[in-house]
């Protein structure tokens, strides 16, 4: 009561001193107890809670000297007594007055991070930036320590909108919990500490629960938060435990209920370990993780800084092995830079040691997965490859009789397959781990097979044939619910096997036979032109034709849902991620659709010729649907508002009409309202499309300031291949006739002739240094290109790539991407003689032949792609930094 | 449910410093601890003892409920917490929070324990924008707070931070 009077006092001054108010009246009862001074007393039972509730030393200290106030002082109200002090203030000189309010400074500014517990100021610090978050760690030790928290940096990760590969993480932290406890079990039998080592060894055998495709411990850090009670009366050795244990425990959790059980033993184990070791102050001084003392292979000196300055990837402070998400941060952040900044190193498969490895012909598509990537090519062959050694996992695949077109495979143990169609007008079932050729479904189109998708239940082909067709992956019944619905409304067509099941249901025939695996479920007429690439997701397929539309189905009972028009020429390729619609097309352009309404809702203009291949990933955080419609309703109401204050014409000219927007929010530049999106599709700032064309260039596009996408980079398909350290296209092989043979089963003639040709690109490769010292004598205008001269140069052969790694700065950027070799690992490199052959100059090679880009794939790090060019090359924007490398296992690829 | 049927209805909150604070239902139950309690153990008329929160800081947060006593409650969707947040603060939870640092703090540390989500988000939001924008030196100064590391290390923890600047 006495306080809230208190509130009235007529005096308005200072804020500060008015700040004392509340102070002193939350230790009244206290005062009421009786003190026998004043300001000493009242810094002293402020010293005291405060203590209590971890504030540090030094506050208070500064008091006036003892001044014992009186009884009669010490028995006034509090309202009384605040009074009384004000009248003093107002009887003191301003500058007394202001050194008073000096003194009392340190009572009214606390520092949150010693006032408040960890859970508390988590939340506080997930509202800033990084950069604000690593401005204050400079604060104070405390402050560093709370901010370079593994959990906050993971929270932040997410905020990006950027992917994680969770299983990659717990596998990573599992292992390594298995190779300590194994190191721990030799070391330490005479230990009485069973128990925890029981709890070490558990967790890396229990079969985790597959993670949610994001992270899904926020449920459990608000728990935390709120099972937080007390924090006031925290005690000594509570409040290590607290700003060491909890936090980590608790956020870090997953939500399984095996891991909370975990999480719990882990405080168990913290508090064995605060138990032999007393919490003493200086303990909590040196803010030392009280279990530090136990696991001597991570403690540290006290001067030491704690935690490293250098964010390592494991913490260092967890007795168990956790992956430190500021470590993730910081290299995602780096590698993003080295994309904006086109930082990258080339390489090819295959290495450019193994030239016999290559396809012989042209290469039409690529998929990528982990380690390994698989290709398909006009030589007939589809291969494997190891993303790692840049080699073949197996012999090239033989079984197709013309063109490899399309393919798309599933290395996972349980799926083990490839799948491939081609010219021939067949699709074929391959192991993938054998390359056995598991099935053929002969003719299962009647002209060339351009794409083929498949998830768990269906395999949907496409073709120039001007149908899409789908099949049954595994044995089905009717009564199933992959089995095809048939309806009315539905224009597909369906074999006559296929039972119409309402039917049958009413004549109460109730045996069926199950379908075979790849049976033909139903075929989809609808496009007037070939149907040249096709996407599956949630039961919706989305198809791309020539005859300019892309149509999306649904795939149980094949109805055609909705037709987007937009583009001007017929479409190359698709990718659908649920609700855009993202399309390259022989008009030159991408674009993309917004899936619900169908509106246009970004057009990117920067290619000279057919866009045949297209990936986007915008970068959404999880459930932002509701934001992205609010983004378009208010770029719609901007736009609606400037109409009607005529800053729009109503009728748009000719050449408005034509002009695309390629995503801006501008009013001017609208051209579809009502949409889901807004323009530009949404996403995050990290939002990407990489586009490949018949122009020969990689396009990747960024969002600019104003939400329109922008060419951020252009990338030439042949300097990569130049860059990777092989050989110019064809000629190498072209001396070599029986490479030429597609098919060669044995893997060992393989190697002789790799041996062989590898003697021969070191003949070559001489040839092509004198080439090079007389081109560049003779032919300066290569010079200012810079290309060529980098390129060519005798230092850039297969060990290059290391040295370059290393030296790389920011200037040699230029060189970097022009001339390095990249070996996926950097141990790989070969410092025997040079066997490789280098890159003829300009001149034989010039820029821009032949080298179609046919298909192109990326995920955090690299691009890689394929063309009319038989080597497939990759831009790795890691640029053999060794950190990023590592960092970038846990990065999940969204596709 | 009993609780809109008897919307008049009083509850007495017991303060760690033993004052009683009457308030109505609908106002003390936007703290879900208080809620929780009087459906667990029913509302027998006993006075509810609260032994963290002294008077003065309960009667700014019931102030905080009273004013927000009709908002729809807390959603428990996970994917809150997953956006982007924004520190936007309403003008008169704006106002509200214009208190000394202490009573501030108080109020979190109250706001957390009574569980109410929403107060503890402004709580939090206000304490980040006090830092937000500011220099690492006008931060210290705003909490009081005592640089501890030496010339050296600060320098190396700021090249250390160099790759989180936008270029």
């Amino acid at each position: 009561m006495a306080s809230l009077n208190n509130s009235i006092t007529p005096f308005v001054g200072p804020p500060y001193l008015q700040a004392l108010r509340p102070a002193s009246s939350m230790s009244s009862n206290r005062f009421d107890e009786g003190y026998s001074e004043d300001t000493r007393s009242q810094s002293g039972s402020d010293m005291v809670m405060r203590t209590d509730s971890r504030l540090g030393d030094g506050i208070g200290t500064d008091q006036d000297p003892q001044y014992p106030l009186p009884d009669w002082v010490l028995n006034m109200s509090e309202n009384d007594r605040s009074e009384f002090a004000y009248a003093i203030l107002r009887s003191l000189r301003t500058s007394s007055i202001a050194a008073i309010v000096e003194k009392l400074n340190p009572l009214l500014h606390l520092d949150p991070v010693i006032y408040l517990p960890p859970e508390i100021t988590f939340q506080i610090f997930s509202y800033l930036n990084p950069e604000t978050l690593l401005r204050a760690s400079t604060l104070s030790r405390t402050w560093r320590t709370r901010l370079v928290d593994s959990p906050l940096w993971k929270l932040l990760f997410r905020l990006e909108g950027w992917n994680s590969n969770f299983p990659q993480v717990r596998a990573f932290e599992d292992a390594e919990k298995l190779r300590r406890a194994e190191k721990k079990e030799k070391g330490r039998k005479t230990r009485p500490r069973a128990a925890e080592d029981m709890e070490y060894e558990k967790p890396s055998t229990k079969k985790r629960l597959r993670e949610r495709p994001l992270f899904g411990d926020g449920a459990s850090s608000d728990n935390g938060i709120h099972d937080k009670l007390e924090p006031l009366s925290l005690n000594n050795s509570k409040e290590g435990h607290t700003i060491w244990g909890e936090q980590h425990s608790v956020v870090e959790a997953d939500d399984s209920p095996t891991a909370k059980a975990e999480d719990k033993m882990e405080g168990i184990a913290y508090h064995d370990s605060s138990a032999t070791t007393t919490p003493t102050t200086e303990n909590r001084r040196e803010r030392r993780p009280l279990e530090l003392s136990e696991h001597s292979s991570t403690s540290l000196s006290s001067s030491s800084m704690d935690p490293p300055i250098r964010p390592t990837l494991l913490l260092s402070s967890s007795p168990e092995p956790k992956i430190n998400w500021q470590y993730l941060y910081k290299q995602k952040k780096r590698l993003e830079d080295n994309w904006d900044a086109g930082r990258f190193s080339n390489f090819q498969l295959p290495h450019p040691k193994y030239p016999a490895e290559a396809h012989t012909e042209c290469v039409y598509t690529i998929q990528y997965s982990g380690k390994f990537l698989v290709s398909g090519s006009r030589d007939h062959t589809v291969r494997i490859w190891n993303l790692d050694t840049q080699r073949l996992v197996l012999p090239p695949l033989v079984g197709h009789e013309a063109s490899v077109l399309c393919l798309q495979f599933d290395e996972r143990p349980d799926q083990d397959i490839v799948v491939s169609g081609g010219s021939d007008c067949n699709v074929i079932l391959w192991q993938f781990s054998t390359g056995r050729l598991l099935k053929m479904l002969e003719d299962a189109h009647t002209e060339s097979v351009l794409n083929l998708r498949f998830d768990d239940r269906y395999l949907v082909t496409c073709s120039k044939d001007k149908t899409i067709k789908v099949w049954n992956r595994k044995e089905i019944l009717p009564t199933d619910d992959t089995y095809p619905a048939s309806t009315t409304k539905s224009t597909a067509r369906f074999p006559s096997y296929i039972i119409n099941m309402e039917r049958e249901l009413e004549s109460q025939h109730l045996y069926f036979k199950p379908l075979q695996s790849y049976s033909l479920l139903m075929t989809l007429d609808g496009h007037a032109a070939a149907v040249n690439a096709i996407q599956i997701l949630d039961g919706q397929i989305v198809s791309a034709s020539g005859d300019r539309s892309v149509k999306v189905w649904n795939v149980r009972t094949g109805a055609c849902l909705k037709s987007f028009s937009g583009h001007s020429k017929g479409i190359a390729c698709v990718q659908f991620d649920g609700r855009r619609i993202v399309s390259g097309s022989s008009d030159e352009t991408v674009r993309i659709f917004d899936r619900a309404t169908g509106a246009e809702v970004a057009c990117l203009q920067g290619h000279k010729n057919l866009v045949r291949t297209v990936q986007a990933q915008f970068g959404d955080l999880p459930g932002n649907e509701e934001d992205l419609e609010a983004e378009a309703r208010a770029v719609d109401r901007s736009f609606f508002d400037a109409q009607r204050r005529g800053l729009i014409p109503s009728e748009m000219t000719r050449e408005q009409r034509r002009a695309r927007n390629a995503g801006s929010k501008d009013p001017k530049a609208i051209f579809a309202y009502g949409a889901k999106l807004p323009p530009g599709g949404g996403g995050s700032k990290w939002a990407r499309i990489v586009s490949g064309s018949y122009d020969e260039t990689v396009i990747i596009w960024k969002r600019g300031d104003d939400g329109a996408w922008e060419k951020s980079k252009t990338l030439f398909q042949n300097e990569a291949v130049k860059a990777a350290g092989g050989r110019p296209r064809r000629p190498v092989t072209q001396n070599h006739a029986h490479v030429n043979q597609p098919a060669q089963p044995n893997f060992q003639a393989i190697a002789q002739q790799a041996q062989a040709q590898a003697q021969a690109a070191q003949n070559l490769a001489q040839q092509a240094q004198a080439l090079h010292a007389a081109t560049q004598v003779m032919n300066p205008t290569n010079a200012p290109n810079g290309t060529t001269v980098a390129a060519t140069n005798p230092t850039q052969s297969a060990n290059a790539g290391a040295n370059q790694g290393q030296a790389a700065g920011p200037g040699q950027q230029h060189a970097q991407q022009q001339g390095a070799v990249v070996n996926a690992t950097a141990h790989h490199h070969h410092h025997g003689p040079h066997h490789h052959h280098h890159p003829f100059p300009g001149p034989v090679n010039p820029p821009g032949t032949n080298s179609r880009v046919f298909k192109l794939q990326f995920d955090a790090r690299r691009i890689i792609c394929c063309s009319q060019d038989p080597i497939i090359v990759g831009w790795d924007f890691a640029n053999n930094d060794k950190d990023i490398i590592q960092a970038s296992q846990f990065f999940s690829d969204s596709v | 449910m009993a609780a809109t049927s008897a919307d008049a209805k009083k509850v007495t909150l017991t303060t760690s410093d033993n004052a009683d604070l009457t308030v109505e239902r609908e106002v003390a139950e936007r703290s879900i601890l208080i809620k929780n309690l009087l459906e667990d153990i029913g509302d027998n008329g006993d006075a509810i003892p609260i032994p963290n929160v002294n008077e003065a800081v309960m009667k700014k947060v019931l102030e905080w409920c009273e004013q927000h006593r009709k908002d729809p409650p807390a959603s428990q969707d996970d994917d809150a917490d997953s956006r982007k947040k924004s520190t936007d603060i309403d003008e008169w939870d704006q106002k509200f929070m214009q208190v000394d640092q202490e009573m501030l703090f108080e109020i979190i540390l109250a706001a957390n324990y009574l569980d109410i989500k929403a107060l503890l988000d402004v709580g939090c939001k206000t304490v980040a924008n006090m830092i937000k924008g500011k220099s690492p030196d006008e931060i210290r100064k705003t909490f009081n707070i005592q640089n501890d590391f030496t010339p050296e290390e600060e320098d190396q923890i700021r090249r250390e931070n160099e790759w989180a600047e936008d270029r």
